[in-house]
């Protein structure tokens, strides 16, 4: 089968070095820096440390910043397109943060307010803007989640069931980044000095860097994401490993995934924060893969440091640097550490690109790297195509009723779990040294995690997962509300470094890949209440036929006070629940008990959105045969529409097999169906389906043909099959 | 203020990390004032030394903001008591 090439289509970009690609263009040639003291809000104390601020934002419609953003962005890379995009991956961090610090500060209690505070709500609002009814995933990754975004994004293309996705990364400024990067003493209070000798920190950005990515060879193209390279350091949830090791292994898969050498490169666009430890972690990494080194620079001096934008914002520049064979100076830069033994771009270099590597690291040791280049330099070499389908070797869960055989209990019969599970059974065999500084979040993830791991076939020590793959709804919300109130507390004096670092929404998945030295890609997805969904998709894309085990974990913290403000199905005065599942697995079906695939994940409000869903289940026939039972996921919030889109799903598929509503089993949270996952593959294990839980009578899983589903109804329609091999 | 002494300082800041770093496993006996305090046996790290910069700056009204001057400070219980009394307002310099 011939490889598809991926090419770039179109590009949007908006950062402090200006909006749209002709400004930022005139901005790289004339090696200026846009790094200028803090003007977006006004400071209790002290003088504002220089940042990447982008200025003239128009601010009108209600939308926080990292939308408008998103919007600015995706508008450039949309032109001319002609037609919405069949997925949109957007890597973010801040989300709608920086309009909730406000509003929290005014004191707001009216939950309305908050409905775009979610990470998932940027790509939310892009896909409405631009009417595109496929997937709209969120990746959040801390720094590299950019650079994630555009590499799923290249999978899912490759995989061929999609022909173009908008894809990238976007990050607005927000009191958060501002204080908690502060907080790590990793801001240079001089501006940003990316390998200088006298470095003392990076400068927090804001922006958004968008690609259109298709399959359809466009008429014009600004070249072809050639591959792309996930690793994880497994060492620090902030700093990164001290030789590089994550580095290099994302750098060397990228070139791998691009059927590239390191020779085949002309230009390193880095990483290259202006921190101390980065900049050396990442020439050791290079030294270590490049016996000769093309031309290299961090635009970061420049721009400052985006963080989720980065990987887009970059990705973008590399299209400039391809298109016009402009390599970027290292502005900044007065005198090259010669530790580093790197000799930056110190002035703008004219010279042909045929391929540029862009690296992008980040907390959590979390690493990307893509190759973008020319369609003479492309290789259609060896690209694994992993299809749908994974084969689950080991489940854990957790509800309000406790552990794994606890919460499967009292789920077994009939009766609720809800609720949230005490401290120590979250923290239960988990090493006290290791969990100190973490809270709740975090907690229920490694928990889960080593609790599947010690239910698959294999032992914690034989088995070592590589990748690691979480989605969460809300991310650690406890580190947020921590942070944020101690920063108000404190009159902006002493916010918490260990609140900040605990706060992104990949630390729990850092944390897992740390516990259990998992070294391959790590990804956190945050879709609201389709995030578990998200992550398992991620894993069908991610994970090959010769990978190592996976985790697919999906986990949210019930809040006292987040949780009714945020989630649109919590009210106050609910009791608040919580809780997740996680998965051991793979791609081989020695000791698995059943397999596990998500073929459907769609806005429901397309044209025939229901009839698409039995489409991708098969047909109504093939649901007849074989649909043991429907396990539907219906969110308090869109329960009038949602129980609507049931019945009609059910009344055209023609399907009388009993219905399980699980959130009235496992209550309201964000990742509730990932419990139901749980439940699913313990039905599987039992081979039995018991009345108590059904209401009707007992359903024996005789057949090898036998189906269990996990509908998500809502906003979106979402399926995952569970089936025997 | 009354004057410093050390060694009371050293127990107060021994019972002040076990709180701030949520030491659970850890007494007040298990320091060793003298001992490597970060990367050494309690697993202390750069996260830690930043909570112990702002415990220093709100507790003790002492602003660490020097990465060469936090490395020797915070290298053993006795130095961080040390350099506190030394730099502590109202102190003979």
């Amino acid at each position: 089968m011939t490889e598809r090439p991926v090419y770039i289509g179109g590009a949007g970009i908006v950062s402090p070095l200006g909006f749209g690609l002709a400004a930022t263009e005139k901005m790289l040639r004339e090696n200026h820096s846009a790094i200028r003291p803090m003007g977006l809000f006004s400071l209790l104390q002290g003088t504002p440390l220089p940042v990447g601020q982008v200025d003239n934002l128009e601010e009108s419609s209600g939308l926080p910043r990292t939308h408008l953003l998103a919007r600015a962005a995706a508008r450039e890379a949309m032109t001319g397109c002609g037609h919405p995009p069949d997925a949109i991956i957007i890597g973010t961090t801040t989300g709608g943060i920086f309009t909730t610090e406000q509003l929290l500060r005014s004191e707001e209690s009216s939950k309305e307010l908050y409905c775009n505070h979610g990470l998932n709500s940027v790509v939310t609002s892009l896909a409405r803007e631009l009417d595109c009814t496929g997937p709209a995933l969120t990746v959040s990754t801390a720094c590299s989640s950019g650079a994630v975004a555009l590499c799923l994004a290249l999978r899912m293309l490759r995989r061929g069931e999609v022909r173009s996705v908008l894809a990238g990364g976007v990050d607005s400024l927000c009191r958060l980044t501002y204080f908690g990067f502060h907080s790590l003493q990793l801001v240079d209070g001089g501006g940003c000095r990316p390998l200088d000798r006298h470095r003392r920190g990076m400068a927090v950005a804001e922006g958004a860097g968008l690609l259109f990515l298709t399959t359809v060879k466009p008429e014009k193209q600004l070249g072809l994401l050639l591959g792309a390279g996930l690793s994880c350091d497994a060492y620090h949830p902030a700093a990164p490993h001290p030789d590089g090791q994550g580095a290099f292994k994302s750098m060397q898969d990228g070139l791998a995934d691009a059927g590239l050498s390191p020779a085949d490169i002309s230009y390193i666009n880095l990483h290259g924060t202006g921190t101390p430890d980065n900049d050396l972690a990442e020439s050791l990494a290079l030294h270590k893969l490049f016996t000769n080194l093309p031309p290299l620079s961090s635009i970061k001096g420049a721009s400052g440091h985006s963080l989720a934008a980065a990987g887009g914002i970059e990705a973008v520049v590399s299209t400039i640097i391809l298109s016009r064979g402009l390599m970027p100076a290292n502005t900044g830069l007065r005198e090259v550490d010669p530790e580093l033994e790197l000799v930056p771009l110190a002035e703008p270099l004219e010279s042909p690109v045929r391929a540029v590597l862009s690296n992008s690291f980040g907390f959590g040791g979390n690493n990307g790297s893509l190759v973008i280049g020319t369609d003479d330099i492309f290789s259609s070499s060896a690209h694994c195509r992993p299809g749908p389908g994974l084969t689950i070797h080991g489940y854990s869960c957790l509800t309000g009723a406790g552990a794994t055989v606890d919460s499967v209990t009292r789920m077994l019969g009939g009766r609720s779990a809800a609720g949230r599970a005490g401290l120590d059974t979250i923290s239960e065999n988990l090493p006290p040294r290791l969990i100190r500084r973490l809270k709740r979040l975090p907690r229920m993830t490694l928990s889960l995690a080593a609790a599947a791991l010690e239910n698959s076939q294999f032992s914690p020590d034989s088995l070592k997962p590589d990748s690691v793959f979480m989605g969460t709804g809300w991310g650690a919300l406890s580190e947020t509300y921590d942070f944020l109130t101690r920063l108000a507390d404190t009159q902006e004096q002493f916010p918490s470094p260990t609140d900040f670092v605990g706060s992104v929404h990949n630390g729990p998945a850092s944390q897992v890949a740390i516990m259990f030295e998992a070294t391959g890609p790590n990804i956190t997805t945050s879709g609201g209440d389709y995030s578990f969904e998200q992550a398992l998709l991620a894993a069908e894309l991610m994970v090959d036929e010769s990978a190592e085990p996976a985790l697919i974990i999906g986990a949210d913290e019930g809040h006292e006070i987040f949780s009714p403000l945020l989630d649109p199905s919590v009210e106050s005065g609910d009791t608040i629940a919580d809780g997740g599942a996680a998965f051991c697995a793979g791609r081989k079906s020695r000791n698995s008990g059943c397999s596990i695939s998500i073929p459907c994940y769609i806005s429901s409000s397309g044209d025939d959105a229901v009839a698409a869903l039995i489409n991708s289940l098969g047909g109504i026939n093939s649901l007849h045969n074989s649909c043991a039972l429907v396990l539907a996921g219906i969110p308090a919030a869109g329960s009038g529409a949602g129980e609507k889109q049931l019945q009609r799903f059910m009344a055209q598929a023609e399907l009388s097999v009993p219905v399980i509503h699980y959130r009235r089993l496992t209550g309201e949270f964000a990742s509730a169906s990932a419990v139901a996952a749980a439940l699913a593959v313990s039905f599987f294990e039992g081979g039995v389906i018991p009345g108590d839980i059904t209401g009707q009578s007992k359903i024996t899983l005789k057949s090898r043909e036998d189906k269990i589903l996990v509908l998500g109804f809502g906003h979106y329609l979402t399926a995952m099959e569970f089936y025997r091999l | 203020m009354s004057e410093l002494i050390v060694s009371e300082l050293i127990e107060e800041l021994k019972v002040k990390l076990i709180d701030i770093l949520n030491l659970q496993d850890v007494s007040p006996e298990d320091f060793d004032e003298n001992g490597q305090l970060v990367g050494g046996e309690l697993g202390i790290d750069s996260i830690d030394v930043l909570e112990m910069v702002v415990m220093v700056e709100k507790d003790y009204g002492i602003v660490i903001n020097n990465q060469e001057v936090g490395e020797k400070v915070f290298y053993s219980l006795a130095n961080l008591a040390d350099y506190i009394k030394e730099n502590s307002p109202g102190s003979p310099s």
